[in-house]
């Protein structure tokens, strides 16, 4: 079920498995903590995602060959059947209103849906960190509800404003900077998750869990909401 | 103590080697985008690999020296002049307080390199002083900005002899590692993209190049999204391909082909939209062995506390 394949020059990629599941992140966090702990010295760089570990080494240190092997090693090994590490809950308030959630009302009319449905709906989960990337602070929430899943815009945004919480296929996410996009924006937070506060960096981990909560308009605006 | 900007260009960045140890968190590597000049103009000076550079791309750019201070020039050749007088590049040269350093028009290869003694002080973010405008870290230099970096006197013993002096007008063939989906790919997909010449397309800038060419019918487009290296190619849902330079994201869910050789990337670095590639397939062994010389003799990585987690 564990594959290693070529990656890069001085990089390899371990998939630990072949579709989404929620047992995964935590599992390759895990092993991403063993590789750093085993391999001090040769690792530069880790990069996690869904099913998979991009795994960047010191060309000073070892080869593909070797380094392989190795991690191939330490594969076998380790027991994907560990208790569950502890993760933090982040807690994430959102204003559902029409005049920052751009793709909402089109949404709503699709799913038959009122506003107050679809915020129980989206608010009623307890997402999983499956993913960082994109940009840094982008974490890839899973799963949404099928009942509010939605494909990714067939023309992206050129900008979505800072903070825009975004739904695509079933996941969700914040924008932490302006960017270019294609997520159905359902919403917005007041929080800021740029690298203004370079604290942010850290504000995700693979496995955390993550829950929205609906604010007013009166709240968003009081806590410096910008339309 | 520095420079002052006079006038900053297109797009004047302070770039080092990069933000190397930071995927868990989303941050791009960032970094020079030609690695082979950067190396050389640090080299040139006896700095340490990492030092910070200057990353000119097409010119227009002015400053003016607050200091005395050992510089060095290399990669394109953007008509560079001191007080309105041609300079050689790929060479250190000492200027004097005053001096007015000037790029102009792209001549040779589009992104030129200013490296100085003991490298530009500029505030580092996440342990690199690289800019990368799609993160929003740090920012395109600006008119009458300071450029920190410290006065230096010297003359070193250090010379490039010319065969390593690249020339950037000469076909560029991109050596591709099999890597990644490669053998997803059919021979009749495989011998298409290796048998043709691509064109760089206008669509071409720190985060990735998109290549024009004879498209490759795929069945399947997207994929979980997984770990992207530099130099990774992918072939987007037109069949083209987009090859991931030093601002791509960590993270992304298209098919790729393959990755190419870094030094290669040096070389497309300095090509502008027009300009033809094409690719070649290279073993990994290959790629370790040349990689590993070039480390070796710039002093890449080695007792590095910069490339540790």
């Amino acid at each position: 079920m564990h594959k290693i394949i070529l990656a890069g020059e001085s990089s390899l990629l371990i998939y630990f498995g072949n579709k989404i599941d929620p047992s995964l992140p935590r599992n390759i966090a895990n092993f991403a903590n063993q590789l750093k702990k085993h391999f001090s010295e040769s690792i530069v760089n880790l990069t996690p995602s869904y099913t998979s570990l991009l795994v960047n080494y010191d060309l000073n240190k070892t080869n593909y060959q070797q380094f392989k092997t190795q991690v191939s090693e330490l594969l076998e090994q380790f027991s994907f059947e560990q208790a569950e590490q502890i993760s933090k809950v982040i807690h994430i308030p959102v204003y559902y209103g029409f005049e920052v959630a751009l793709d909402l009302e089109k949404l709503l009319a699709e799913k038959e849906l009122t506003i107050d449905e679809f915020i129980h709906i989206h608010t009623s989960q307890t997402y999983q960190v499956y993913a960082i990337g994109f940009s840094p602070v982008f974490a890839f929430l899973g799963q949404v509800d099928e009942k509010i899943q939605a494909p990714r815009l067939a023309t992206p945004r050129i900008k979505i404003p800072a903070g825009s919480v975004g739904i695509a296929d079933r996941q969700t996410a914040v924008y932490p900077i302006d960017s270019s996009g294609g997520w159905n924006i359902v919403g917005r937070t007041i929080l800021d998750l740029s690298l203004n506060d370079p604290k942010n960096l850290d504000k995700f981990k693979i496995g955390d869990k993550v829950r929205f909560y609906s604010i007013s308009r009166d709240e968003f605006m009081r806590y410096g909401g910008r339309e | 103590m520095s420079f002052k900007v006079i006038k900053p260009g297109f797009l004047t960045t302070v770039q080092d080697y990069g933000r190397l140890t930071h995927g868990e968190q989303g941050l791009a590597q960032s970094g020079v985008m030609d690695e082979h000049a950067y190396a050389w103009g640090n080299y040139l000076l006896g700095n340490h690999y990492f030092d910070a550079a200057l990353e000119i791309t097409f010119g227009s750019v002015e400053l003016e020296a607050l200091d005395d201070m050992l510089i060095c020039v290399c990669g394109a050749d953007l008509d560079f002049k001191i007080n309105h007088q041609t300079v050689d590049i790929w060479n250190s040269i000492q200027i004097q307080k005053g001096d007015r350093l000037s790029w102009h028009l792209p001549k040779h290869g589009i992104r030129a390199y200013l490296a100085v003694k003991g490298g530009f002080e500029t505030q580092k973010f996440f342990n690199s002083r690289s800019v990368n405008l799609r993160e929003h870290i740090g920012a395109k230099i600006t008119q009458d900005e300071i450029i920190t970096c410290q006065a230096s006197i010297g003359q070193l013993d250090h010379f490039i002899a010319p065969k390593y002096m690249p020339n950037y007008h000469q076909e560029v063939v991109l050596r591709l590692l099999p890597s990644y989906q490669y053998s997803e790919f059919s021979d009749a997909q495989k011998t298409l993209f290796f048998s043709q010449t691509y064109t760089i397309s206008n669509a071409n800038d720190r985060t990735g190049c998109r290549l024009k060419g004879a498209p490759i019918a795929i069945k399947k487009d997207k994929m979980i999204s997984e770990g992207m290296c530099y130099g990774s190619v992918e072939i987007a849902s037109d069949g083209l391909p987009i090859i991931l330079l030093k601002d791509a994201p960590t993270i992304g869910g298209y098919l790729k082909i393959g990755t190419v050789f870094s030094l290669d990337l040096a070389q497309l670095a300095q090509q502008q939209p027009g300009a033809k590639v094409r690719f070649e397939l290279m073993a990994i062994h290959q790629a370790q062995k040349e990689r590993s010389v070039f480390n070796q003799f710039f002093g890449v990585g080695v007792n590095s506390k910069a490339l540790k987690i």
